[in-house]
């Protein structure tokens, strides 16, 4: 086995952590149970590593399984990426789409590699009919860097596909050309919306964060909002503004709704608006250049925490529709501008 | 100087006496509302005593009056059987007929298209099927409002809502709807199709079966028979029809030598 491909497995199994090692092996599928049975796991991770890499060599392991299990380290840590989301669209009139995974593979592979001579692509099928892909990038004159990888994740038949940001910049749209001409499409745009949680960006542009629906089959009822005011609690107290904390609650249930929230992590807005104020005159008042400011909102969940803002007094309801139309429009990004 | 002196003296002395009688009064209003505060203080006790005693004769006359009540309901009851076991009946038919609304509201979506009402419009449930095979049901809430739009939904995204409703959704929603049952009728029954191959017939297939979201296109290595001597083929359906359940062609390869097998299943 080549130095750089035995460096390039000894690296990435040193990466999984000794908790994982087991459930990624067996997903990995290269080494068989035997082989595996041979292996002290309780060693220290070094000599554990090299052990595997020598099992590895044995079975004569080519570039491309030691970048599936690349993939397969990244689909149980896709957290640790920040994912972007590309908008791919047909022209007007198109027939019917048929899909073909193996034609679409391929295809890919081939407008890369016409373009870059190094380059190392290699995929990997995931549930619900989607791919995942992996690109090394090189140059003309140099080998393909394993270690600073793109990913890929595309749901065949859909419009969009999900790019871990790739360092090189550059490469970018070679590869949203392969993808577009790949799968079929004219154009790509990418979206404004960037998360490390990609199931939930699949959640926001699939539209599938709200799943709660009403039916006559439902057993439990769609019950009046228990305001958190325990009806157990003693009747001696009384709660002031008892209707206003009604009505916050009222209003953001009917904008966040009942379902759990897609997680992002931030919503980023750009003002360009020229300073408005009450009072007449005052040196801002006057500049006729609009003002640049950024703002960013950070959370651990960002949309839950927007949506507890009222409930918790902070806001009033109904919030800023710059805050709310976040999953609608599947934007995390802003630009405003006056009009 | 002795002026001020003197002054001060007596200006001390009669700070002396001003103040002691200052003290001496502040001493006797004090003392006079100690006297009177156990007085007050009584006053209110005795007060609240006697609103207790009230309260608690209040209290002993409604119970009187609750046992009367109840023993006069007992004994009215025995004389007035016959109407309330005719309330009972009332009651039962009711709670019968109120259960039996709620089934057939239930059973509605065996129709295929189902309903309910909901705050802001309606909830409709298109439950698809195949081949008297009931399968997932999918919903589309929707907003009465002046234009009709689509709240939320569970329809999978490589199924062309947008198209579907940019065309019929404002003018003609019943055909909006019949359009998008179609269209998801046909997914679940190739979908289920597909299924039924890979879990059904692995026997017979020679490797993994390919297919994409749509379930528009199957590509698999069969053999005739599970077992034996029966050589593989190759098939590969592509259903361009995407409302209906049937591949538009069929191509079948033995081993790389075309054998055309296409047809088209329009009538």
């Amino acid at each position: 086995m080549d130095e750089t491909v035995s460096e390039f497995f000894r690296r990435t199994i040193l990466k999984i952590p000794l908790t994982e090692m087991m459930t990624i092996l067996k997903t990995w599928n290269f080494l068989s149970e035997n082989q595996l049975q041979t292996v002290n796991f309780r060693q220290r991770k070094e000599s554990l590593v090299q052990d595997l890499v020598l099992l590895c060599e044995e079975n004569r392991a080519s570039l491309n399984d030691a970048a599936l299990l690349d993939i397969i380290y990244t689909q149980f840590h896709r957290h640790q990426k920040v994912w972007d989301v590309f908008q791919m669209s047909k022209g007007p009139g198109e027939d019917t789409d048929l899909f073909d995974m193996e034609q679409f593979k391929s295809s890919f592979k081939k407008i890369l590699k016409r373009a870059l001579k190094n380059v190392t692509v290699s995929f990997r099928d995931a549930e619900e009919n989607a791919v995942w892909i992996r690109i090394a990038w090189g140059t003309q004159y140099r080998k393909p860097n394993q270690y600073k990888p793109a990913y890929v994740v595309y749901y065949s038949q859909t419009p969009y596909a999900f790019t871990s940001s790739s360092q090189l910049k550059s490469n970018l749209p070679l590869l949203g050309q392969a993808l577009t001409i790949a799968s079929k499409h004219h154009q790509i745009v990418k979206m404004d919306l960037r998360s490390r949680y990609l199931d939930s960006l699949k959640a926001i542009v699939f539209k599938q964060y709200n799943q709660i629906f009403e039916t006559h089959n439902s057993t439990t009822p769609l019950q009046e909002r228990s305001l958190g005011l325990d009806i157990n609690m003693d009747s001696r107290i009384i709660h002031e503004n008892k209707t206003e904390k009604e009505r916050v609650q009222r209003v953001t249930q009917e904008i966040f709704g009942d379902y759990p929230q897609p997680r992002l992590e931030f919503a980023q807005y750009k003002l360009e608006t020229k300073f408005k104020s009450d009072l007449n005159g005052g040196i801002l008042a006057e500049r006729e250049e609009p003002l640049r400011c950024l703002v960013k909102f950070s959370s651990p969940h960002l949309l839950e925490a927007l949506k507890s803002l009222a409930p918790a007094g902070i806001a009033d309801a109904p919030l800023s529709p710059l805050l709310t139309c976040i999953p609608n429009k599947g934007m995390n990004y802003f630009k405003i501008r006056d009009k | 100087m002795e002026l001020a002196n003197t002054l001060s003296q007596d200006g001390e002395s009669r700070g002396g006496v001003l103040a002691h009688l200052e003290r001496l009064e502040t001493q006797v209003s004090r003392s006079r509302k100690k006297m009177e505060e156990p007085q007050s203080a009584q006053a209110e006790e005795s007060a609240l005593g006697t609103r207790i005693h009230e309260l608690r004769r209040l209290r002993d006359k409604l119970r009187a009056e609750v046992k009367q009540h109840q023993a006069s309901v007992k004994a009215s009851t025995t004389n007035v059987e016959p109407d309330q076991t005719l309330e009972i009946t009332e009651q039962e038919s009711l709670k019968r007929k109120w259960e039996n609304v709620k089934a057939i509201l239930q059973a509605y979506r065996f129709t295929g298209i189902s309903g309910k009402l909901t705050s802001r419009g309606v909830c409709v449930c298109i439950s698809t099927a195949f081949e008297g095979n009931l399968l997932d049901s999918y919903f589309v809430d929707l907003v009465m409002r002046k234009p009709l739009q689509i709240h939320h939904h569970s329809i999978p995204v490589f199924i062309p809502l947008e198209e579907i409703s940019a065309k019929y959704l404002q003018t003609n929603i019943q055909h909006f709807l019949f359009t998008l049952c179609e269209y998801l009728n046909a997914y679940s029954g190739r979908k289920y199709q597909a299924d039924r191959l890979q879990s059904d017939f692995e026997a017979f297939l020679a490797g993994p079966l390919q297919r994409n979201s749509l379930c528009n296109l199957l590509s698999f290595t069969y053999k005739a028979e599970p077992e034996g001597q029966s050589f593989p083929f190759c098939a590969r359906l592509l259903y361009k029809d995407l409302t209906t359940t049937l591949p538009t062609d069929v191509t079948v390869t033995y081993q790389g030598k075309r054998k055309y097998c296409t047809f088209c299943s329009h009538d």
